[in-house]
């Protein structure tokens, strides 16, 4: 690990709940760590397990995903839909090995602008503590 | 056995059914699928604990699809399978003949003793069939008991660096053939995802990193289906224990949304309806 | 081959104080498909639109990214400069290097390189992008309103205001609803009868409004602007059009029943209006009880029938409507005291409901206003009011309040003690929950000036002491058991949705939550629309509330239908799902997941018509592009267009270091 090792959090978020309240943490200037690149979707129930998975094979060393609070999604249901992929892929990754301290959900509201920094702080606090993620990168070194 | 043959001359005979998939022996300890299309053939039909083969794969090759109705021999765990085939739309009640066998176990893969599958099989009298050969047997386990797999217990059992030390070790022996996605009933997509390119989610080279996303992807589309019946690591020629993964999710179905594949056709499977209370201690 | 554009914008400080604009343009030059890259102090004002517009032109360019602030800002307004220049405006993204960016981070080489990167994101998603066409749908200008009471009436006077017909389906005989079986109501103590004809009969005459009474809807096909109803008018037996209303056939009639109108305290014949203002005011025959249909004996009414508007072989009758939208104005039932055994209910005849109650006071009730205690007829000289029976009580009954019992106990206290001046009346409660306009004071003045006693406390037993009614229960103010002797028990039973709301919510496909009441899009910004895009709510369909609100609502109800019936047809985002007919299963995966109900199984056939398979099938008029379907497809047949899965992947891409 080099000395300027930054951590690469790929973040997925539903632009209606979390992207919204990034949106809310940067008009209250709440500051936070810059590592994180946001891919945005419409609804959390948009996003893959899959992503995950290319995440990693493209160098994120943690992914994040947040959308709306259950309840509150902009189309009634599709974050209820993500919970359910999301439960069964942490396990899936948890059987195959990944680290899974590196995959985090959240839900985060429009509202809650302080809580998406302080997650963005806390997720690049940890990430930085264990490293970057060598293991599923050196994958990609090895040839069969 | 005599039974069993009699029948499928009789559906062959009125013109009930155009196909009868069922097993013939291979060798002295071994059994085959044989597929009977006339009386004489089904003189070979037999059923013995041999019988490992989940013929249901076969209903949805296109050549047998095309035939107008077919019979299947099948085991209570097979039938699983087309439980969830029938819920996922793929065939109608109407277009299969079942003839269900009873069935107190089946050898494992490499013929030595009983395999793993049946020590948690709740089915060994088939739940859906349109007729039910062979003596009842007794259930042994309890229908309402979570089906826990002691094959898994050791992989979870170790740290996250084990395990992931442990499938580097098993992943690099896989040479994607895609025999476990021949295998499986369940894995009927037209395009597989690994063959869809714009993108390719899925490098298609066997190096490190195509395989762990091709095999993550395949239990993950199987995730709240699988129904266990183990072909996938039966025909692995790389000998990979492929059912860690697929009974893992199987165990997360059922704690976190009581659910198990196969057994009702009238149900939807976890990953497509919801419960407002579904766990989320691992969301922040 | 893409050519795109990239365009900086410095938003005077706001971006440029943590970001080097020039840079991140600079650096852009060289991502693989840029031919144009500018920086520019305030890309959203009108010079700066005439910079995308004049680049779209001069460079030909394919796609642009705009690097400013956040899209939930200014991608309409990119978006529209880009149509203005003739690119489609779907080829134009945002990347967010304002909130997301400049104005949370400190450092200006951190913030520079994070928009290097968001920009190339961007640049690589745009370069995917598929051009959309906005969905145009026709649209048929005429309403349906489902339930004709006071909220449903409200809503149709609305609609038909704004030009636009409508058609009010009420499962009575009657329009009305339980408002016309109220005495008075708070907290003017306006006669509930006396505010809700005027309405009834405007409702009624309006020419644009027609009132299909004593119907049902069988079926609902269809979606937005376009839906399909199947009414089923139930058997009258009266020809409405002959008939004059003369009642000569209820007056002659021998049967006599329960009228469910006077909540079973009075009684009614086979042939029979609910009430004398009823609208419309044509009778119909019960034929549970008539003797002509049950036994074929008697037969008085069609004899003595002066225009010959009996007809015994009548039959249900199936109309189809076509309407744009929809609202559904259902209403409510309250739990019967039988519901209530361990307070006595369908044990004594004096426990009764507040509905009941109210008949009892109303001037044109079975007693016509004369307070008679249903046992014997005695002047009841104490009454006693239980609130929260079968409310805010989750181990029995149900959880939630029924918000208006409150109010209307206080009310029903005042009615009381107006028509027995000595009388003594004792209200049970656990809150008073008097939150509306001039509520508060109501309940005050119950209290303070007209004698209402109230004793915070739930009751445990109610029972009979000889011509005595008992109430026993704790009194936690003063921390003592107490126990009044009454004469009559009114219990304010909970609110519930009506019966057979499930299966009318299914047959319109709009949600419902366990209690039977009805779902609204979001309970706080879109409190009168639903999931399905068409259908409105309003009133007591959606949960307990009172008659204010629910009038608001009706009106709120209107004013959406008006909105979406003010046009011809109907524009909608391109946002929506497609699928790959060669690659589709039929699993049905897309189908079971999408909230809106938009996809659908189609059949597949060869040229003699057979089905050969199935496969999914989107509307995009009821898509609303949440991307839901798209991972639950193994196969990947069904994407969201917009979010495609080769647009999120380049996305991802961009950032590969490998």
């Amino acid at each position: 690990m080099s000395e300027n090792w930054e951590p690469k959090i790929i973040t997925f978020v539903c632009n209606w709940c979390t992207y919204a309240g990034a949106d809310l943490a940067g008009t209250s200037r709440f500051k936070y760590a810059p590592n994180i690149r946001i891919i945005k979707t419409p609804c959390s129930g948009r996003i893959d397990p899959m992503f995950i998975v290319s995440a990693f094979e493209k160098g994120a060393d943690a992914v994040l995903i947040s959308g709306c609070h259950p309840g509150d999604c902009h189309y009634n249901e599709g974050n209820y839909n993500a919970r359910r992929k999301f439960t069964m892929m942490k396990k899936l990754l948890e059987t195959i090995g990944v680290d899974t301290q590196r995959v985090i959900f959240a839900w985060c509201s429009a509202s809650e602008g302080i809580k998406f920094s302080r997650l963005v702080n806390d997720v690049t606090e940890s990430i930085k503590k264990i490293g970057p993620y060598t293991e599923y990168h050196k994958l990609n070194q090895k040839e069969r | 056995m005599q039974e069993l043959i009699n029948k499928a001359k009789e559906l062959i005979e009125n013109k009930e059914v155009d196909l009868l998939i069922g097993y013939q022996s291979d060798g002295e300890k071994g059994a085959k699928p044989l597929f009977v299309k006339n009386p004489l053939q089904a003189e070979q039909l037999i059923f013995n604990q041999y019988c490992l083969n989940n013929l249901v794969t076969y209903l949805m090759r296109p050549d047998v699809k095309a035939c107008k109705k077919v019979a299947v021999v099948a085991k209570g765990c097979d039938i699983r399978a087309l439980v969830m085939l029938l819920s996922e739309n793929q065939m109608s009640r109407e277009d299969v003949y079942i003839i269900g066998m009873t069935c107190d176990h089946v050898v494992s893969p490499d013929g030595t003793g009983e395999n793993e599958k049946c020590a948690t099989c709740k089915v060994h009298n088939p739940h859906l069939a349109d007729i039910v050969l062979g003596s009842p047997v007794q259930e042994k386990y309890p229908k309402d008991k979570p089906v826990k797999h002691t094959q898994i217990e050791k992989l979870n059992a170790m740290s996250q660096e084990e395990r992931w030390a442990f499938w580097q070790e098993e992943f690099s022996r896989c040479i994607r053939c895609y025999a476990c996605r021949q295998a499986c009933p369940l894995c009927y997509c037209e395009r597989c995802i690994v063959d869809y390119n714009t993108p390719q989610w899925i490098d298609t080279r066997s190096n490190p990193r195509g395989n762990f996303a091709w095999n993550i992807v395949r239990a993950l589309h199987l995730a709240g289906r699988c129904i266990d019946c183990g072909e996938c690591e039966r025909v692995c020629p790389a000998n990979i224990p492929l059912m860690l993964l697929n009974q893992s999710l199987q165990e997360e179905a059922q704690e976190k949304f009581e659910w198990e594949a196969g057994y009702d056709p009238e149900s939807e499977p976890p990953l497509t309806t919801f419960r407002k209370e579904d766990d989320e201690e691992f969301i922040r | 081959m893409a050519r795109i554009g990239v365009f900086v914008c410095w938003c005077g400080s706001n971006i440029a104080e943590t970001v080097d604009v020039s840079k991140v343009a600079e650096v852009s030059k060289s991502i693989p498909g840029v031919v144009y890259s500018v920086d520019y102090k305030y890309m959203c004002s009108d010079p700066g639109q005439e910079l995308v517009k004049n680049a779209i032109k001069e460079h030909n360019l394919t796609g642009v990214v705009v690097a400013s602030c956040s899209p939930r800002m200014h991608e309409k307004t990119f978006r529209k400069a880009a149509s203005d220049a003739g690119l489609n405006p779907y080829m134009l993204e945002m990347a967010n290097i304002r909130e997301q960016c400049s104005w949370v981070h400190n450092d200006m080489d951190e913030g520079t390189q994070k928009s290097i990167d968001l920009v190339r994101m961007m640049v690589e998603k745009v370069k995917r992008n598929k051009p959309l066409e906005d969905i145009s749908i026709p649209v048929t200008k005429k309403a349906m309103v489902i339930g004709g009471g006071v909220t449903g009436i409200q809503a149709a006077l609305d609609i038909a205001a704004g030009g636009i017909p409508v058609v009010l389906v009420e499962k009575e005989s009657s329009i009305g609803g339980k408002m016309s079986a109220l005495d008075e109501t708070f907290p003017t103590l306006d006669c509930s009868q006396c505010i809700l004809t005027p309405k009834m009969v405007e409702v009624a005459q309006h020419p644009l409004v027609e009132i299909i009474s004593y119907a049902e809807i069988e079926k609902l096909e269809g979606f937005i602007g376009n839906f399909k109803a199947t009414i089923r008018k139930k058997a009258r037996y009266v020809d409405v059009d002959a008939c004059t209303g003369c009642g000569t056939c209820w007056q002659k009639c021998p049967v006599k029943v329960d009228s469910e109108f006077e909540q079973g305290l009075g009684k009614r014949k086979a042939i029979f209006i609910p009430f004398p203002q009823a609208i419309p005011s044509r009778p119909r025959i019960d034929a549970e009880n008539c003797l002509k249909l049950t036994k074929d004996r008697c037969g008085i009414c069609e004899k003595v029938c002066p225009t010959k508007a009996i007809h015994y072989d009548d039959k249900d009758e199936f109309i189809e409507v076509e309407v744009g939208a929809i609202v559904v104005a259902t209403g409510y039932k309250i739990m019967p005291v039988s519901a209530f055994p361990e307070y006595g209910g369908g044990q004594y005849l004096d426990v009764v409901t507040s509905l009941q109650f109210e008949r009892m006071v109303c001037a044109s009730g079975p007693t016509l206003g004369d307070l008679k205690r249903p046992s014997d007829g005695k002047l009841p000289e104490t009454v006693v009011f239980v609130k929260c029976v079968g409310s805010r009580d989750p181990e029995h009954h149900h959880s939630y309040c029924s918000k208006i019992c409150c109010m209307y106990v206080a009310k029903q206290t005042m009615l009381y003690r107006h028509k027995v001046h000595h009388g003594n009346c004792y209200v049970f409660y656990i809150d008073v929950r008097s939150n509306g306009k001039n509520y508060e004071e109501f309940v005050r003045r119950a209290q303070e000036k007209e004698g209402a006693q109230y004793i915070r406390g739930r009751v445990s037993a109610i029972y009979k002491d000889g011509d005595d009614m008992v109430v026993e229960g704790a009194d936690t103010l003063t921390n003592s058991q107490i126990k009044v002797k009454c004469d009559l028990v009114v219990l304010a039973t909970a609110m519930e949705a009506p019966d057979g709301i499930k299966e009318l919510a299914q047959k319109l496909g709009i949600g419902y939550d366990q209690h039977g009441f009805l779902t609204e899009a979001h309970p706080k910004l879109r409190p009168v629309e639903t999931a399905t895009a068409g259908i409105f709510l309003a009133g007591c369909a959606l949960s307990p509330r009172d008659i204010p609100d629910s009038v608001s609502e009706g009106s709120g109800a209107a004013a959406k239908v008006m909105g979406l019936l003010s046009k011809d047809t109907l524009e909608k985002e391109g946002v929506v799902a497609i699928v790959n007919e060669l690659t589709c299963v039929g699993c049905q995966n897309c189908i079971r997941v999408c909230p809106y109900n938009a996809i659908e199984l189609k059949d597949i056939c060869n040229r003699q018509g057979e089905v050969q398979r199935q496969v999914a099938n989107v509307n995009p008029g009821l898509c609303t592009g949440c991307g839901t379907c798209t991972p639950s497809c193994p196969s990947r047949s069904i994407e969201l267009l917009g979010f495609r899965d080769t647009e999120l992947y380049a996305e991802i891409n961009a950032l590969a270091e490998l």
